[in-house]
C-alpha cells in the first residue's frame, strides 16, 4: 500500500541552526504516528513542513505517493490537502462556531446544504452540536479543541496534522481528550501525525512513536517497543522513568554486567561494549521473587496514588521503583530488590 | 497573486524609504551650507551653522528652562494621576480613567490659545477676574515661559500618566502582598517594595516626556512669540522667517534638535528595557486598589481638577470668546454673536482651510493605512530580507520635531523640478511620512496581537493567500486598521509643524490658519475655528472608542 505521508532524508536549517536532521519515515494509511520529543528536537518543523508551512532545506516529501516537496517543486500549503489541528487552536474568533468548521467546505465551494449537513456531522461527533451558533470567543479551552478538530476534519482531508492539540487542557481533560480523539481518529480511519512532548500521550494514543532528538530521530517503534526495548539512553530517559545504571559487561554467555560498585546483573541481550544498563522503575519488585536479587533498604516512599514511589538505597547509589499502592512498606525496612533480565536494557 | 506581491512589496519599500531620507538628506547637506542658503547644492561647505548655536546660549537656556518647568510639572500630574486611579478606591475611577485621554487630544496649540484667553495679561478672563475681586496687576502672565510650560505640562501629563499608570498596573500584587505577609508595614512596604518597583517607570517616563517637550512648538509659537521669548522650535521658525531666510542655521539647529531627542529618548528606552522590574511578564494586574475611607472624596477632587483644568476650563473659555463680538473681552460688557462662526465657515481663506484640511485628513488616512498595513505585515510577519531596517526607517519621523520635518520637506521639495509646492498634495505627502510612526505603531500592535496560526491554519484549510487575507487577516486587523485611519485622521486635521512650512496661500489648512488669525489679533475668531477643529476631532475619537468597544472578537 502507499504511505500516506513519506518523509525522505528531511533537512530544515535556519541559518546555522538545523532544526530538522536527515529525517526519514513513512506512515501506513489509518495510521496514527507521534512525533515525540522534548522541546526544539524538531518534531514541529517536521509536522510544519509536511503542512507546507515551513520550506524544507532538502530532502523530499510525498503526500498519497505524490511529491508536494521537492528541492524542485513545491506544492503550497493550501494545496495538499491536509489538515491540521494547532497548539493555539486558531479557533478564528471573528467567525461563529459554524463558520470556523464550514472554512474548509467553503474554500472548496462545497454547495450550502452539503456544509450544514457535514458541519452537523462533525459537531456532533465532537459534541458540539449545541453549539453551532455561537461566537467563538465565547468558548472554553476544552470547547475550542473540540472545534478545532472538527474543523480539521470536516472537510474529510486524507490527512490530519496534530500540533500539541491537548497541551494547553488541564490534565484531566487532556486525559478524556486523549481517549476521544483515538476513538475519532480509528472510526473515520483518518491517517494523524501527532506531535507531541508527552511520553504518556504519545505512548496511549500512538500505533507508532517516532523519538526525536537534537533534529534527528532517535528510534521507530511501536509503543511498546520504545518502552521495552529503548534504544538509547536518551529514550530509556525520555520515555517512562527509568534507573541508568553505570558499569561493564564481564561475560556474554550468560551475558552478565557488572555495576561500579561491583554487583552482578544477569542480562537477557544487548551489546557487549555498552556501559549502561537502563532498568525501568516498574519492573523492579521489592521482594526475591525474580533472577537478579540485591539487597537494599528503603530510603523514602512517596503515596503518589495510582503508585508508590520508593528510593531504594542499594550498593551503587539509589534506585527508583515503583509499586502498586497496595505493596506498602515502612522506610528504613530492609528489602531485596529483584528484577527480571528481559527487562534489563543494554545501552 | 505572488507577482503582485512580488512587485508591490519593492516598490513600497523603495518610495516609502526615499520619502523619509529624501528630505533628511536635504537637510544634513543644508546644515553644511555655509554658502548662499537659497542656493543649492551649496556652494560653500562647513561646520559653521553648528558654531553659530553654541555662540548663541540664550535659546538653548530658554528651551532647556521650559522643558525643565513643564516636564516637573507634567510627571507630577501624571504620577498623582495614575496613583489616584490606579491605587486608591474612589468613586467613578473607570470613568475618570476613560476621560484622562482628552486632555491628549486637546493639542498643546489649542490648549495655548485657551489659557491665553484665561490668563492672558490684563484682558484673560481669569486677570480681569482678579482686578474685579480687588487685586491690583495680573493673578498670572501666560505670555512667559512659566505659562508655556504650563501650557505643555496639562497636555504632557495625559502621556506621563499613561506611562506611569501602565508600569503601576504591570506590578505583580503578589509582591506587596508578600511583604505584608511577611510582616512589613504599609508604609514600609510602600518604600521598599512600591516605590523601587515604579521608579523605573516614571524615571522613563520624565526622560520621554522631557525629550517630547524639547521639539514641541505650538505653545511656544503661540505664547512666546508675542514676547519675543524663543525656544529652539520657534527660533528655526523665525530665521526661516528672516530675510534672507536662514535655511542653513535653521537646519543646523533642527539637527541638533533632533540628536539631543535620540539620545534623551534612547536613554529612556534604555530605562525601560533594562532597569524596569515592573514589567518583565508584560502581564496586566489589577492592583489591589487601597481603601482610603474618607480620603476618597479629595482625592476624587483632584483627579477631577485635571480634567476640569486640562480640558473643561480651556474649552469653556473658548466657546465663551467664540461667541463675543469683541476681540478683548470686558467681563461686565460682554456681546454674544453668532458671527464668529459665520466668518469661520465664509472668510475668503478660511472656509477653505476646514475644507482641505477635512480633503488632507480623509484622504491621508485612506491611502495611507492600506499602504502601511501592507509595511506592517511584511515586517511584523514576512521573512523578507531588510524588514528590520525597514521599521527603523518608518519610524524616523518620530525622533524628528514636526517642524524641523517640515523645513526639510520645503528645502527637498523647492529644490525639485516636480511643481509640487504649495499645493495640497506635498502636504499630503508630508503628512504621509509624518505619520508614518503613528500608522506602523497602531497596525503593528494588532499585527503582532494576531495569532500567526490564525492565517496558517486558513492556509492548511485550503484557503489561497487572497482568501486567506480577505476572510481571516483584514477581519482580524479591522480594529487596528479603524483605529489607524481615524488616528491620522485626527493627527492631520490638527497638524501644525509641518504645514507651517508648506502651506501655500491656495492650500490653507486648519491649525497654521487658526495661529496667524491670532497672532493678527482676533482671538474671538481664532476661539471659534479652535472649537470647530476640537470637535472635528472629538467626533473621530467618539467614533473610534465605539469602534474599540464594538469589537469583541479580540483574539486572547
Amino acid at each position: 500500500m502507499t504511505p500516506r505521508i513519506e518523509v525522505f532524508e528531511l533537512v530544515v536549517r535556519y541559518g546555522d541552526t538545523t532544526a530538522v536532521d536527515r529525517v526519514s519515515f513513512a506512515i501506513a494509511p489509518g495510521e496514527l504516528v507521534t512525533l515525540l520529543g522534548p522541546s526544539g528536537c524538531g518534531k514541529t518543523t517536521t509536522l510544519r513542513a509536511i503542512a507546507g508551512l515551513e520550506t524544507p532545506t532538502s530532502g523530499a516529501i510525498s503526500l498519497n505517493g505524490s511529491p508536494v516537496w521537492t528541492t524542485k517543486r513545491a506544492i503550497p500549503a493550501e494545496k495538499r490537502g491536509v489538515s491540521m489541528v494547532f497548539q493555539s487552536y486558531a479557533i478564528w474568533p471573528h467567525m461563529t462556531v459554524f463558520e470556523n468548521v464550514a472554512y474548509g467546505l467553503r474554500v472548496r465551494g462545497t454547495s450550502a446544504a452539503d456544509i450544514k449537513s457535514n458541519v452537523a456531522r462533525v459537531l456532533d461527533m465532537v459534541q458540539m452540536g449545541a453549539y453551532a451558533d455561537r461566537p467563538s470567543s465565547a468558548l472554553s479551552g476544552g470547547q475550542q479543541q473540540r472545534v478545532a478538530v472538527a474543523r480539521a476534519i470536516a472537510f474529510s482531508p486524507t490527512v490530519v496534522l496534530f500540533d500539541e492539540p491537548l497541551s494547553n487542557l488541564d490534565a484531566k481533560l487532556r486525559a478524556e481528550m486523549r481517549v476521544e480523539l483515538r476513538e475519532l481518529q480509528r472510526r473515520l480511519d483518518i491517517t494523524s501525525l501527532y506531535v507531541t512532548h508527552d511520553q504518556e500521550e504519545a505512548l496511549a494514543i500512538s500505533d507508532r512513536v517516532i523519538v526525536m532528538s537534537g533534529g534527528r530521530i532517535e528510534q521507530i517503534g511501536s509503543p511498546e517497543d520504545i518502552y521495552n526495548r529503548p534504544v538509547s539512553r536518551f529514550v530509556a530517559d525520555f520515555v517512562g522513568s527509568a534507573n541508568m545504571i553505570e558499569g561493564r559487561v564481564v561475560s556474554t554467555d550468560p551475558l552478565v554486567f557488572e555495576t561500579k560498585a561491583g554487583v552482578r546483573i544477569r542480562a537477557a541481550a544487548g551489546s557487549p561494549h555498552s556501559t549502561t544498563l537502563a532498568l525501568r522503575s516498574s519492573y523492579i519488585h521489592l521482594r526475591p521473587d525474580e533472577t537478579n536479587q540485591i539487597a537494599g533498604t528503603i530510603h523514602r516512599r512517596m503515596f503518589h496514588g495510582d503508585f508508590i514511589q520508593y528510593v531504594i538505597d542499594w550498593p551503587d547509589g539509589q534506585l527508583i521503583v515503583r509499586r502498586p499502592p497496595t505493596e506498602l512498606l515502612e522506610e528504613g525496612s530492609a528489602i531485596t530488590v529483584s528484577f527480571a533480565p528481559d527487562y534489563c536494557v543494554l545501552l | 497573486m505572488r507577482d503582485l506581491r512580488v512587485w508591490i512589496v519593492p516598490i513600497l519599500v523603495v518610495v516609502v524609504g526615499a520619502l523619509v531620507l529624501y528630505p533628511l538628506a536635504f537637510l544634513i547637506t543644508e546644515s553644511f551650507n555655509v554658502g548662499d542658503p537659497q542656493i543649492f547644492p551649496p556652494e560653500a561647505w562647513g561646520a559653521g551653522n553648528y558654531l553659530e548655536l553654541i555662540e548663541e546660549p540664550r535659546v538653548i537656556g530658554n528651551t532647556l528652562l521650559v522643558a525643565s518647568i513643564a516636564t516637573v510639572l507634567a510627571v507630577l500630574f501624571g504620577f498623582i494621576q495614575a496613583w489616584i486611579l490606579t491605587r486608591t478606591m474612589i468613586p467613578g475611577r473607570e470613568r475618570l480613567e476613560r476621560l484622562m485621554e482628552l486632555p491628549y487630544y486637546m493639542t498643546p496649540l489649542i490648549g495655548a490659545l485657551a489659557w491665553g484667553v484665561l490668563l492672558g495679561p490684563k484682558t484673560g478672563l481669569g486677570n480681569q477676574a482678579w482686578h474685579l475681586i480687588g487685586f491690583s496687576g495680573d493673578f498670572f502672565n501666560i505670555y512667559s515661559p512659566q505659562g508655556i510650560a504650563w501650557v505643555m505640562a496639562l497636555f504632557e501629563g495625559t502621556v506621563a500618566f499613561v506611562m506611569i499608570s501602565a508600569s503601576m498596573k504591570s506590578m505583580d500584587p503578589s509582591l506587596e502582598e508578600s511583604s505584608r505577609v511577611l510582616g512589613a508595614g504599609k508604609l514600609r512596604t510602600a518604600l521598599r517594595i512600591t516605590l523601587p518597583m515604579v521608579a523605573p517607570g516614571v524615571l522613563s517616563a520624565t526622560i520621554f516626556v522631557f525629550a517630547e517637550m524639547l521639539g514641541s512648538f505650538a505653545a511656544a509659537f503661540v505664547l512666546g512669540i508675542p514676547g519675543r521669548f524663543y525656544v529652539v522650535t520657534t527660533a528655526i521658525w523665525e530665521s526661516t522667517l528672516s530675510y534672507p531666510p536662514d535655511y542653513g542655521h535653521a537646519a543646523a539647529m533642527g539637527l541638533s534638535l533632533s540628536g539631543a531627542m535620540v539620545i534623551t529618548l534612547g536613554i529612556a528606552r534604555l530605562i525601560m528595557r533594562h532597569g524596569s522590574y515592573a514589567t518583565i511578564t508584560g502581564k496586566a494586574f489589577r492592583p489591589r486598589a487601597m481603601e482610603v475611607g474618607a480620603l476618597r472624596y479629595p482625592l476624587m477632587g483632584i483627579a477631577w481638577g485635571y480634567i476640569i483644568v486640562a480640558v473643561i476650563l480651556p474649552l469653556g473659555a473658548l466657546t465663551l470668546t467664540s461667541f463675543q463680538k469683541f476681540a478683548t473681552v470686558i467681563i461686565p460688557q460682554m456681546q454674544f454673536t453668532l458671527a464668529n462662526y459665520e466668518t469661520a465657515f465664509s472668510l475668503g481663506s478660511i472656509g477653505p482651510a476646514f475644507a482641505n484640511s477635512m480633503i488632507l485628513g480623509v484622504s491621508v488616512a485612506t491611502i495611507g493605512v492600506p499602504i502601511i498595513g501592507v509595511l506592517a505585515w511584511i515586517i511584523y510577519r514576512s521573512t523578507m530580507p531588510g524588514r528590520v531596517l525597514m521599521e527603523y526607517v518608518m519610524m524616523i519621523p518620530q525622533a524628528v520635531p514636526r517642524l524641523v520635518f517640515g523645513l526639510g520637506l520645503l528645502w527637498a521639495w523647492i529644490n525639485i523640478p516636480i511643481p509640487l509646492y504649495g499645493t495640497l498634495w506635498l502636504l499630503g505627502i508630508a503628512y504621509f511620512t509624518v505619520f508614518l510612526p503613528l500608522g506602523l505603531r497602531t497596525i503593528a500592535g494588532v499585527v503582532l496581537q494576531v495569532d500567526k496560526s490564525l492565517e496558517e491554519c486558513a492556509r492548511v484549510c485550503g484557503a489561497s493567500w487572497t482568501q486567506q487575507m480577505r476572510t481571516v487577516t483584514l477581519p482580524l486587523l479591522r480594529p487596528g486598521l479603524v483605529a489607524a485611519w481615524l488616528l491620522i485622521f485626527i493627527a492631520s486635521v490638527r497638524e501644525l509643524g509641518v504645514s507651517v512650512f508648506l502651506m501655500g496661500p491656495n492650500s490653507k489648512v486648519i491649525a497654521p490658519s487658526i495661529v496667524s488669525s491670532w497672532l493678527s489679533a482676533s482671538s474671538e475668531l481664532s476661539a471659534a475655528m479652535a472649537l470647530l477643529q476640537t470637535v472635528m476631532v472629538f467626533i473621530a475619537v467618539a467614533i473610534m472608542f465605539r469602534v474599540a468597544r464594538s469589537v469583541t472578537g479580540t483574539p486572547g
